[in-house]
C-alpha cells in the first residue's frame, strides 16, 4: 500500500467539511473492511482518509424510536447488531441475516454505514433493510436528507450520495406483524458471498397476503424488488401461485453473470429461492428437509 | 542398556506431536517469520501476457523511487549464473524471464528495497515492450500446435531415464509414456462390451497457508538459504549447480512449513533470492502473496479417455488409457508425475490387456507439479468413474464388479510387477463394512435425493531415491535425530522420534528431531510423495540402531550390563564425566527398476504400494444442483501405523484437500490470467463445507521392507474421493458429472439436459 | 511518483503492558506486531478471509491484515503468545494440544484466538454454534474435525475451571 495522510474529525459535520465534492481519493474509512482490500489490491490509492473513529459516540448507537423504529446510528458495528436486544425484538430477520454475513471478524469491525455505503451488490443486510422498508438519514454539507435504502444504490457498487455526504443513521420501520426472511444461496462454498440473496417481508393473515416485498441481490447489479412477483403473492398463498411469483421474479429481476454461475443458472436459483424464501418467512414446510 | 521410563512400545502411540506446545502458543518457526539485519524485500515484477518475446524493459521510474537498493533483470542474473536456468527434469526456467515470456505472472523483474511497501509500488512502475505471440493453453490442442512454448528440450540429467529426450525440437510434446501389456485391439473386438469415457480436470493451487517464501544471505563465496521447502537437498544441489559451486558452499536450512503439499517442491523462489543477494551483498527475503502463488505452481489440468473391453459376466480384459497433463509454461516436475503415476492409469484391477499413454504437454499456463498424490486422485477419479459407469451398464453392482476384476496380492500390476504388501482387497472389503454396502438406504425424497459411491485407488511410492539419517547420544542419554525430512504439518518430526525412539527403547518424546541445515543435517531426496515414514524412517531405524549397537559395544567394553545401564552411566564410566557423543548413521535407498522406454514394463517399479478407498454419500437438491456430502469414509492401507492419531488426521486432511478439488476448487483463466487468484473467488473447503461425518480406518497391514511395518500416508486419503462422490451423485439423480470440479450449476446443467431440457447458455 | 509518509507515533496496550509505536499511516497491524517480536499473528490470504492474522483488539477479534495500526492508538490489543504468558497453557490452547486440533500450525493461533471469543459470549456452543463462528478460519490441512472436539474439550475445561 502506498501511504496516505489520516484525518481524524470528533464530530461528524466536521468529517463532511473535510471530505470535499471533487477530490476522489479522499475518503471515509470507518471500520475499513472493505476499504482496505480496495487499497491493498491498488484500486484505491488514498491522499487522505477522514476517519470516522473519533466522531460522536452517539453514531454507534442502537436505540428504539418513539414509534418502535428502530434507530441505528452509522458507526454501529455489524456484530453490536447481531446481539442487540432492540433489533433482536424489533426486526430479527436482521440478527438472522447477520449470522451468516461475511464472518466474525469482519463483523466485529465493519459498520452499518460503511456496509451500505460499499454498496457492494453481494452485501447482505441492503435486501432485507429494503424488504423491511428501512431509510438512511444522510448528512451533507448543504443539506441533509432521508433516503429510502431500495434508492440508495445507483448501480454495481454505486450509491447516490455525493462525495461529501455521509450516512448518519439507518432507520427501520418496526417488522411488527410482518413475516419476513432472508435466504443466501452460495454456489463455491459455504462461506462464500453469496451467489444470490433473496429477503421478503409479507403482511399476511392466513393465506391472504396484504403487502409483500421481495428483494433480490447478488444475482443482480443492485438490489432489485421483482414487483410482478411481489402482486403475484397479493393473490394469496398457494403452492401455485408461489411458482409463478419464483418465475416472475426470475424473468424480471435482471440477473446478470458472474464468477458465481451463468445468468440462465443464477434466474433458476431466483425462481427456487423466492418460493423458498416466502415458505421460510411463512413457515410452510418444503419439499427440501432444512439443514441448519 | 536402559532408559528410565519407557513403559510400552513407541510405535503405534498416539502422542500429541512434539511441537504441539510451539503451535499453539504461535512461537513455532516458520521462514515466513524470518528477518535478518539490513534485509532487502524483494518484489516481483511479472509478465501480464501469456506468450510473448521481450522487446524491453524499462526499470528506471522504479529505480528512481526513494528507498530502492536496486531493480534486477535477467542481464543481472547472467553476470552472476551464466545459464540461469533450472528445473528437475529439464533445464527449462529461467531465473527471470530471457528472451521469451511463456506465462502470465512470470517473473521479469525483481524491486529489492527495504520497505516491502516500497519495493511494491515501485515494480508497478516498470514498464515492459512484448512483441505478443500466439498462445496455446489446451493440453490436447497443444499436442499439435504450431505454436511452440520451448523450442528445444534440454533435459537436465537429475533423472537419468530422460537423457534421450535431448535435443527434440518444437514439439510441447515433453514426455509420452507408454505401457503396451498384451493386445488391446485383438481383446476390444473378443470383447461383448466396449465403453469409452472422456474426463476432465482443472488447474489446482495448493494453497499452503504460508505461502511461499525463501531467503537468502550471502558472502563471496557462500550462500544461506532459509526457506521453506519441502527438498532442502535438492535445493541445494540445484542451487549449487546454478553457481558452479562445491554443494558444501551452500547451506539451506528450513524450519516447519505452513503446508506444503508439493508446491514447495524444487526450485521456487531459492535461486532468484540467491542471486539478488549475491549482487546485493545484503540478505534478501522474498514473500509471495497467495495471488502469486497461483502464477507459480499449480496442478495439472487433465483430459482422459478411457476405454475397456468387458465380458458379458463382468471381467476387464483390456483398457486403453489417454492421459494428457497440462504442464503449462515449464515442466518442474511433471514428466517424472507422467511417467510414474502413468503406470497406474488403467488402476487396481487385474487387466490382461493395458494399453497406456501419458503425455506431458507444454502450454502457456502457469507451471503444474504434483499436488498431494502426484496425479493419482485425477487417475482415480477417472479410472473409478469409468468403472462405475460399465458396472451401471451392466446392471452389476459396483462393489461386486469391483470385487471380480480387483488386483490381488501375487498378481502382477500393469508393469507386470507382481503385488506385495498392497491390501487391495482389505481395503475394498472394509469400505463396503463401514459403508454398510448391504443396508437399505434411505434414497431421500422430494427434492432431495440421497446416494452413495465407492472408488478405490492406488499409488506406486517415488522409487530410487536416498534417505541418510544420523542418531547423536549425548553425555547426558539425551538423544538427537538429524535430517532433512521436513515437518510441513504431516507429523513427521514426531513420527521419526516414535521410531528412534523405539531402536534406542527411550520415550519419544526425549528425542529432537532437528530441522534441516544442510551445514549438518545429511542428505535426503525430499519430503513428498509421502516417502518420509518409509524412507526416512528406515534411514532413521538404521541410524538408531547403529548408535544403539555402538552404544551395546561401548558398555560392554566398559564391563558394563550392556541391556540394563542407562546411556548417561556408559559415557560417565567411559569418559569419567558427562562428555561425548555416540553417533550412528543410517541410509536408506530401496532399489527398484524404472520401466522399460518402449513397454513400459518393469520387474520391481515401486518399493511400496499405497492404497485407499472412499465412500461418499450424498444428498442432491434436484431443484439447485447442491451437493452436500452427508458421511465421507476413507479406509487405507498404511501397513502399522507409527502414531495412529497423526495417521487419521492425515487421512482425513487428504480426503479433504481432495473434496476441495471435488466440489469447489479450479482455476479459470482469460488469455492465460488467472482470474480467480484469490480466497476470495477460489474457494477451499472451509468448516461448514465438511461432511456431517468423516470416517477414517486403516487396515490391518504390515508392509515387511517398512520401519516396523509402516509405509506412507500422506496421500492415501486423497485417492477415491473425487469418484466416490460423482458415483454417489449420479447414484443419486442419475447423471455422470466427466468434468471437476462438480458446481452446483454443473450438477443443475447435467440434470437438466438429461430430461432433455437442457439450460440455455447464458 | 512514490510519496512518502510522515511516522507518527501511538500508544496502546499490548498484552497487558502500556507500549508505544512508531507506525506509518499504510501499515497494519499484522507489520506492527512483527516489530514487538510477534509473529503468531500472521498475513495469509490478506483478505481477511483465512483468519491466520486474528488479533483481539477490545476484546473483539479482527482481521490484523486489514486493520490500520494507526487506528490501534488507545486500544487494547492481546495477541495469541498473551494466552500462555503465565507458563501455563490456556484451556483453549491445552484442548487444541490434546485433541491434535492442527498439523502445520500456520493456521492455529487464529482458530485458538476465535476459539477464546466463541467461549467467552457462548460457553456451550453447538456443533452448528462453532461451525458457523469459526466459517471465517481456513485450515489447508482440513483438521476441522479435531477443531470441533478441541472446542468441545475447551468448554469443558472451562466449565470445570469456574465450577471448580
Amino acid at each position: 500500500m502506498m501511504p496516505f495522510e489520516i484525518a481524524e474529525p470528533r464530530s461528524l459535520r466536521e468529517a463532511i467539511g473535510l471530505l470535499g465534492r471533487d477530490d476522489p481519493s479522499v475518503r471515509p474509512i470507518a471500520g475499513g473492511t472493505a476499504l482496505m482490500l480496495m487499497m491493498k489490491a491498488g484500486v484505491f490509492r488514498p491522499t487522505r482518509l477522514v476517519s470516522l473513529r473519533s466522531i460522536e459516540p452517539a453514531f454507534a448507537r442502537t436505540t428504539l424510536g418513539a414509534e418502535g423504529e428502530l434507530r441505528i446510528g452509522a458507526l454501529a458495528s455489524l456484530s453490536s447488531l447481531e446481539h442487540s436486544q432492540a433489533v433482536l425484538n424489533g426486526a430479527p430477520v436482521i440478527a438472522k441475516a447477520l449470522r451468516t454475513l461475511s464472518n466474525v471478524r469482519v463483523r466485529n469491525v465493519a459498520t452499518v454505514g460503511g456496509h451500505l455505503a460499499h454498496a457492494d451488490p453481494h452485501m447482505d443486510l441492503p435486501p432485507v433493510l429494503i424488504a423491511l422498508g428501512a431509510r438512511v438519514s444522510v448528512l451533507g454539507p448543504s443539506c441533509d436528507r432521508l433516503i429510502p435504502v431500495e434508492n440508495l444504490f445507483a448501480g454495481y457498487y454505486e450509491t447516490v450520495l455525493a462525495r461529501d455526504e455521509l450516512i448518519a443513521e439507518l432507520i427501520v420501520p418496526p417488522q411488527g406483524g410482518r413475516r419476513a426472511a432472508y435466504l443466501k444461496c452460495t454456489t463455491r462454498s459455504a462461506d462464500d458471498w453469496p451467489a444470490l440473496g433473496v429477503a421478503v417481508a409479507l403482511d399476511t393473515d392466513g393465506t391472504a397476503v396484504h403487502e409483500a416485498r421481495i428483494v433480490i441481490s447478488a444475482a443482480t447489479h443492485k438490489p432489485t424488488r421483482p414487483v410482478a412477483a411481489e402482486a403475484i403473492l397479493r393473490d394469496g398463498i398457494s403452492d401455485a401461485v408461489l411458482r409463478r411469483a419464483g418465475a416472475a421474479a426470475a424473468e424480471e429481476a435482471g440477473v446478470i453473470s458472474d464468477t458465481h454461475g451463468s445468468a440462465a443458472y443464477k434466474r433458476q436459483l431466483v425462481r427456487v429461492y423466492v418460493e423458498r424464501a416466502v415458505r421460510a418467512a411463512l413457515a410452510i414446510p418444503t419439499g427440501k428437509q432444512r439443514r441448519a | 542398556m536402559k532408559t528410565t521410563t519407557k513403559e510400552t512400545s513407541q510405535v503405534g502411540r498416539s502422542i500429541p506431536r512434539l511441537e504441539a506446545r510451539e503451535k499453539v502458543t504461535g512461537r513455532a518457526e516458520y521462514i515466513h517469520n524470518m528477518r535478518l539485519p539490513g534485509m532487502l524485500y524483494g518484489k516481483i515484477f511479472r509478465s501480464t501476457l501469456a506468450h510473448g518475446r521481450i522487446r524491453s524493459i524499462d526499470v528506471s521510474a522504479a529505480a528512481a523511487v526513494a528507498g530502492v537498493h536496486r531493480v534486477i533483470t535477467a542481464e543481472d542474473v547472467k553476470t552472476v549464473i551464466p545459464d540461469p536456468y533450472y528445473g528437475p527434469v529439464f533445464h527449462d526456467q529461467p531465473i527471470l524471464a530471457m528472451d521469451k515470456v511463456r506465462h502470465v505472472g512470470e517473473p521479469v523483474a525483481v524491486v529489492l528495497a527495504s520497505d516491502p511497501h516500497v519495493a511494491e509500488q515501485a515494480a508497478q512502475l516498470i514498464a515492459a515492450d512484448y512483441e505478443e505471440l500466439p498462445a496455446v493453453f489446451d493440453e490436447v490442442a497443444a499436442t499439435g500446435s504450431p505454436v511452440i512454448v520451448h523450442e528445444v528440450l534440454r533435459p537436465a540429467g537429475m533423472f537419468p531415464d530422460f537423457k534421450d529426450l535431448a535435443g527434440r525440437k518444437n514439439t510441447n510434446l515433453h514426455l509420452d509414456f507408454k505401457l503396451r501389456r498384451g493386445d488391446v485391439e485383438t481383446a476390444f473386438a473378443a470383447a461383448d462390451h466396449v465403453f469409452e469415457h472422456t474426463f476432465h480436470t482443472r488447474q489446482i493451487m495448493h494453497t499452503p497457508l504460508e505461502p511461499i517464501v525463501s531467503l537468502a544471505e550471502s558472502t563471496d563465496s557462500s550462500v544461506t538459504l532459509y526457506t521453506a521447502s519441502q527438498m532442502p537437498s535438492v535445493v541445494r544441489m540445484e542451487i549449487a549447480r546454478l553457481l558452479a559451486w562445491p554443494e558444501n558452499r551452500v547451506r539451506v536450512r528450513t524450519a516447519f512449513l505452513g503446508g506444503g503439499f508439493g508446491a514447495k517442491t524444487y526450485i521456487k523462489v531459492e535461486a532468484l533470492v540467491t542471486v539478488c543477494s549475491l549482487l546485493t551483498h545484503l540478505p534478501v527475503k522474498i514473500s509471495l502473496t497467495m495471488e502469486e502463488q497461483f502464477y507459480t505452481i499449480t496442478k495439472h489440468a487433465n483430459t482422459l479417455r478411457l476405454k475397456s473391453g468387458v465380458t458379458k459376466d463382468g471381467r476387464i480384459t483390456s483398457r486403453l488409457c489417454e492421459v494428457w497433463w497440462n504442464g503449462g509454461a515449464y515442466a518442474d516436475i511433471g514428466p517424472r508425475l507422467t511417467q510414474k503415476s502413468g503406470f497406474t492409469a488403467a488402476g487396481p484391477y487385474d487387466i490382461e490387456n493395458v494399453h497406456i499413454d501419458s503425455y506431458a504437454v507444454y502450454t502457456n499456463l502457469p507451471p503444474a507439479a504434483g499436488l498431494r498424490g502426484f496425479g493419482i486422485p485425477t487417475l482415480t477419479w477417472a479410472y473409478e468413474s469409468h468403472t462405475d459407469l460399465i458396472a451401471r451398464a451392466l446392471n452389476i453392482d459396483p462393489l461386486e464388479f469391483r470385487r471380480r476384476n480387483l488386483l490381488r496380492e501375487g498378481r502382477p500390476q500393469a508393469t507386470g510387477t507382481i503385488m506385495k504388501d498392497a491390501a487391495i482387497d482389505a481395503v475394498l472389503e472394509r469400505l463396503a463394512e463401514r459403508m454398510d454396502w448391504h443396508a437399505p438406504f434411505d434414497r431421500g425424497s422430494g427434492v432431495i435425493r440421497r446416494g452413495r459411491g465407492i472408488a478405490i485407488g492406488f499409488k506406486a511410492s517415488i522409487s530410487n531415491t536416498t534417505s541418510v539419517a544420523i542418531v547423536n547420544a549425548c553425555g547426558d542419554g539425551s538423544c538427537s535425530v538429524y535430517c532433512n525430512t521436513v515437518d510441513m504439518g504431516q507429523g513427521s518430526d514426531t513420527a521419526l522420534a516414535q521410531i528412534a525412539a523405539e531402536a534406542l527403547n527411550i520415550p519419544a518424546e526425549t528425542i529432537k528431531v532437528i530441522h534441516a541445515d544442510t551445514d549438518v543435517t545429511p542428505y535426503d531426496m525430499g519430503t513428498l510423495g509421502s516417502r518420509s515414514t518409509f524412507h526416512m524412517g528406515q534411514a532413521v531405524k538404521l541410524a538408531a540402531e547403529d548408535a544403539r549397537d555402538k552404544l551395546l559395544a561401548l558398555a560392554a567394553e566398559l564391563g558394563l550390563p550392556p541391556e540394563t545401564t542407562p546411556i548417561a552411566q556408559i559415557f560417565r564410566k567411559k569418559f569419567g564425566m558427562q562428555a561425548g557423543n555416540v553417533v550412528g548413521i543410517g541410509t536408506f535407498n530401496p532399489k527398484s527398476t524404472q520401466p522399460d522406454h518402449a513397454t513400459g514394463l518393469a520387474e520391481n517399479i515401486t518399493p511400496f504400494w499405497m492404497i485407499g478407498g472412499t465412500g461418499a454419500e450424498v444428498e442432491v437438491d434436484t431443484e439447485t444442483g447442491h451437493v452436500r456430502v452427508t458421511r465421507l469414509v476413507n479406509i487405507a492401507d498404511v501397513g502399522t501405523p507409527i502414531n495412529p492419531g497423526i495417521v487419521d488426521s492425515q487421512l482425513s486432511g487428504a480426503a479433504m484437500m481432495q473434496f476441495g478439488c471435488t466440489m469447489s476448487e479450479g482455476m479459470e483463466f482469460d488469455a492465460g490470467q488467472v482470474t480467480n487468484a484469490s480466497l476470495a473467488d477460489y474457494k477451499i473447503p472451509g468448516i461448514r463445507d465438511m461432511p456431517d461425518q468423516i470416517i477414517n480406518e486403516v487396515v490391518e497391514a504390515r508392509q515387511d521392507t517398512g520401519p516396523y511395518g509402516a509405509k506412507g500416508v500422506g496421500e492415501t486419503g486423497t485417492f477415491g474421493v473425487s469418484p466416490a462422490i460423482t458415483n454417489a451423485i449420479h447414484d443419486a439423480v442419475g447423471v455422470r458429472l466427466t468434468r471437476l470440479p462438480v458446481t452446483p450449476e454443473a450438477v443443475y446443467r447435467a440434470l437438466r439436459a438429461a430430461n432433455n431440457d437442457a439450460l440455455e447458455e447464458e | 511518483m512514490v510519496p512518502t509518509a510522515a511516522q507518527q507515533t501511538i500508544r496502546f496496550t499490548l498484552n497487558g503492558k502500556p507500549v508505544e509505536a512508531r507506525i506509518l499511516p499504510h501499515h497494519n497491524l499484522v507489520e506492527m506486531l512483527q516489530d514487538f517480536g510477534l509473529f503468531g499473528a500472521r498475513e495469509s490470504c490478506g483478505q481477511g478471509l483465512c483468519g491466520c492474522c486474528t488479533v483481539l483488539v477490545n476484546g473483539n477479534a479482527v482481521s490484523g491484515c486489514l486493520y490500520l495500526a494507526a487506528f490501534i492508538d488507545g486500544a487494547d490489543v492481546v495477541t495469541v503468545e498473551h494466552l500462555a504468558s503465565a507458563g501455563t497453557l490456556s484451556p483453549v490452547q491445552e484442548a487444541f494440544l490434546e485433541t491434535g486440533a492442527f498439523q502445520c500450525g500456520f493456521c492455529t493461533p487464529g482458530f485458538v484466538l476465535m476459539v477464546h471469543q466463541l467461549l467467552d459470549r457462548n460457553p456451550e456452543p453447538t456443533e452448528e454454534d462453532i461451525r458457523h463462528y469459526l466459517s471465517g478460519n481456513l485450515c489447508r490441512c482440513a483438521s476441522y474435525r479435531e477443531i470441533i472436539q478441541a472446542v468441545r474439550s475447551a468448554a469443558e475445561k472451562r466449565k470445570s475451571c469456574a465450577t471448580g
